[in-house]
């Protein structure tokens, strides 16, 4: 019950933090652009929310990071406003460091799967063998579905998963609540001007 | 022949340890999970929860994607001066 508990309230302060990033993505995004297609908005604000969830977690794990490697490559103009107003200048300097991470950390896992090629494998029996193909199979989705899930080992990759998934319904809760009170809103004004 | 048999036994202990850290890590992930969370059986395959891990990142994605639309939507129909803008716009700045 207090594990709950508390977890009700980080997560609490989470949603207000990415809220509070999100809005401030979109706020600058509108800004900067005059004129928005409905293509250009959706953009904007998946964008935004996409950098604010990242940034909630200051860039410790490698998903965040790979997030905002991904963001920083795609940038335009705007975007790129749009970074440093949600993150400052130090952050967006973090990013460059982070890809400079990224790749070294893809070099060292090249090196560490060419040496465990190396390494003679054991017999496994066939039962265990199947089961083992499908964790592998399934493995590799999963590694595309995590950004930067492909320089990851299995263990790394699960623990990224946690958090990664836990990150995502915090961003699908938010939007989900602002949606409804959106449109909440839109209902009771048509209703009061009939 | 005996140096086969340790080789595996040598094998099979390092991967008993990484073995034991990756069922903790995957019945964490059952709890995240709530397509299995609510099946309520303790034996869940680890083939069958990355699956439904994957499914489940895919549709958590895939309702970003929608949120978006239906917020630019929204922002979309309150581009005019009228009351209702003034709402939405106070309630996302």
């Amino acid at each position: 019950m207090k594990a709950r508990m508390q977890n009700s309230s980080s997560s609490a302060l989470l949603k207000q933090e990415f809220l509070k990033k999100w809005i401030n993505g979109l706020q600058t995004y509108t800004n900067t652009k005059k004129e928005m297609t409905i293509l250009d908005r959706k953009n904007a604000i998946k964008l935004s929310a996409d950098i604010a969830i990242a940034s909630t977690r200051n860039f410790s794990t490698n998903w965040s990071r790979a997030v905002m490697a991904d963001v920083s490559k795609n940038v335009d103009g705007s975007s790129k406003i749009v970074t440093e107003k949600i993150l400052g200048r130090k952050e967006t300097c973090i990013i460059k460091c982070s890809k400079n991470i990224m790749r070294k950390s893809r070099l060292l896992a090249h090196r560490k799967r060419a040496i465990r090629r190396t390494i003679g494998r054991t017999s496994v029996k066939a039962a265990s063998a199947i089961a083992k193909e499908l964790v592998k199979k399934r493995t590799r989705v999963l590694k595309r579905l995590v950004p930067g899930g492909k320089q990851m080992n299995e263990i790394c990759l699960i623990k990224e998963t946690l958090d990664y998934i836990a990150s995502l319904q915090v961003q699908v809760d938010v939007m989900r609540n602002i949606a409804n009170a959106a449109d909440q809103c839109l209902d009771s004004t048509e209703r009061s001007l009939l | 022949m005996s140096s086969r048999r340790s080789r595996s036994r040598q094998s099979s202990g390092a991967s008993r340890i990484s073995d034991d850290q990756i069922a903790d890590l995957v019945s964490r992930l059952q709890q995240l999970i709530p397509e299995i969370r609510n099946r309520r059986s303790d034996k869940v395959s680890a083939s069958k929860v990355l699956q439904e891990t994957c499914n489940y990142i895919r549709s958590l994605h895939r309702e970003v994607d929608d949120l978006s639309d239906r917020l630019s939507e929204l922002l979309e129909s309150t581009d005019s001066d009228s009351a209702q803008a003034a709402i939405i716009r106070s309630l996302l700045m």
